[in-house]
């Protein structure tokens, strides 16, 4: 849309920066943040906003960012999404799946298909790793009708905090439209899949974890794999460490994940591998207990992509609503003037999980309008 | 709190009652009150999320302001959005209390959620 006639939107604080500048550059409009942490000793936008910001700058083009001296408020008015084959560094302190999230959500609605690669911390004990998006944001997208050949997130490195040094690459095909879905029925859970991954510490750390976590998962289901991965050299990043990630599959292609990471070298107590297996296996069933057809990390990828799809219903069940997601309910209420239908549903059998929520939108038709330009 | 005592009240009734029909009381018990539940929580999970519109011109108001010639609409954030405003951006949703799933009726909670748990009959 046109940016310089749309209203501008003003928050205060550093929390939901990603899903404010990604709302805001699918909106068109304009954006301004005060107070980021205005009120702290080491007051502004740290080092990995600062590396977002910029790699929000890289893949659109014409957008205008203002930051004042202190760094405690933040003016974005968004350009066109551009796209295109891109490399960033992203900032240690975080993720890269903090940045990989927000890529997801913008990549279908580039001009130029984007292919991007990410230089960082593939898994931490913070932000969803990049195994997980793999595994679970991908396959959503898919049933968005954003899919094909190109569609690929490749781990090239691993790498664990604090130092990182890990990278992958992303990319993703671009589409016109979206397709509305009506995913109301996960389905029965048929089998579990993993990966036990260790950098820079001994191989047989990733065999301890899997058997700990088989002793759990297999008094439910006899259908469990867990990949062993042990990179090696510089592949293996800059830092030791070990964790795995679990999914879910269902008959339905509902995938719900859970993933636990070592803490990072020098900081806190030494975990034993058997602990974290187990630990993540139990971490998997709470995740099936809350169940749903999309799992709770990838709420907001799949509310968002029902509210930009076509001008047709679109229904997902999912489980209880994660903290973030509400908050990205009420951006999107702002930058979209769109409104979800909730209702709450109390399982009809007895050993179904938790209460699950039925969420229920028209599309507004969001249409790439990069896409219509011959 | 309110729940926990009506719950103690019903106990007190049924004991009153005669045996053959304690269970079907039960059932139909359980019913009212888990279609009163969802009857409950329906709306207020909407009303958490979206607020009210009187909440909502309250916190414009008052911030109003704060903002010089009106250019910029403040949207609306409740109490609870304000305090977390420098809160850590994270997608995660934590497992607050975890379940003891070393729990046979832990366990039980989502045996039917696998393909080896029980198929409804329609499927």
């Amino acid at each position: 849309g046109a940016a310089g006639e749309a209203q501008c939107l003003s928050y205060t604080g550093c929390n939901f920066l990603r899903q404010r500048l990604v709302l805001a550059t699918l909106s068109g409009r304009p954006l301004k943040i005060r107070k980021i942490r205005s009120k702290e000793e080491d007051p502004g936008l740290r080092d990995f906003e600062a590396s977002f910001i910029r790699l929000i700058d890289k893949v659109t083009n014409g957008s205008r960012i203002e930051i004042n001296q202190t760094g405690t408020t933040l003016y974005y008015q968004p350009g066109l999404l551009y796209g295109g084959s891109l490399e960033h560094d992203c900032s240690p302190s975080r993720g890269i799946g903090y940045y990989l999230e927000s890529l997801l959500c913008l990549a279908p609605f580039m001009k130029h298909s984007l292919k991007i690669v990410l230089r960082g911390v593939t898994n931490d004990q913070v932000d969803p790793s990049v195994d997980v998006l793999k595994a679970t944001a991908l396959p959503l997208l898919k049933k968005f009708g954003i899919d094909g050949e190109s569609l690929e997130i490749k781990i090239n490195r691993r790498g664990m905090p604090p130092k990182g040094g890990g990278e992958i690459l992303f990319s993703c095909p671009v589409r016109k439209v979206l397709q509305p879905v009506q995913f109301t029925d996960p389905g029965k859970i048929k089998r579990i899949r993993g990966t036990a991954y260790s950098v820079r510490v001994s191989p047989q750390m990733a065999n301890r974890m899997v058997e700990s976590a088989r002793s759990i998962l297999n008094k439910f289901l006899p259908d469990i794999y867990i990949y062993t991965d042990h990179m090696k050299g510089v592949n293996s990043g800059k830092s030791p460490g070990f964790g795995m990630c679990l999914t879910a599959e269902t008959i339905n292609g509902t995938i719900l994940s859970a993933e636990l990471a070592s803490n990072p070298q020098g900081q806190g107590a030494v975990v034993l591998p058997e602990e974290l297996g187990q630990n993540c296996a139990k971490l998997l069933l709470e995740e099936i207990y809350r169940g749903g057809c999309v799992d709770s990390t990838n709420q907001s990828l799949a509310l968002l992509l029902m509210t930009l799809g076509q001008r047709d219903v679109s229904k997902v069940l999912l489980g209880p609503l994660s903290p973030y997601t509400i908050e990205f309910l009420r951006h999107l209420r702002s930058f979209f003037q769109i409104m979800f239908k909730i209702e709450t549903k109390t399982a009809e059998e007895e050993h179904m999980g938790g209460e699950k929520v039925l969420m229920t939108c028209v599309g507004i038709g969001f249409c790439n309008l990069s896409k219509t330009i011959r | 709190l309110r729940e926990e005592e009506e719950y103690e009240e019903k106990i007190d009734l049924s004991a009153d009652t005669t045996g053959a029909l304690k269970w079907k009381e039960d059932l139909t018990q359980k019913a009212a009150e888990a279609f009163l539940r969802q009857q409950r929580s329906t709306p207020n999970l909407r009303k958490l999320v979206y607020g009210t519109a009187v909440e909502d011109e309250d916190q414009e108001s008052e911030d109003a302001d704060d903002e010089l010639g009106g250019l910029f609409r403040v949207s609306r954030p409740d109490k609870a959005s304000k305090q977390k405003a420098n809160a850590l951006d994270c997608s995660k949703f934590l497992v607050e209390k975890p379940q003891d799933w070393d729990l046979e009726e832990v366990m039980s909670s989502i045996r039917d959620c696998f393909v080896t748990g029980k198929w409804e009959d329609d499927k």
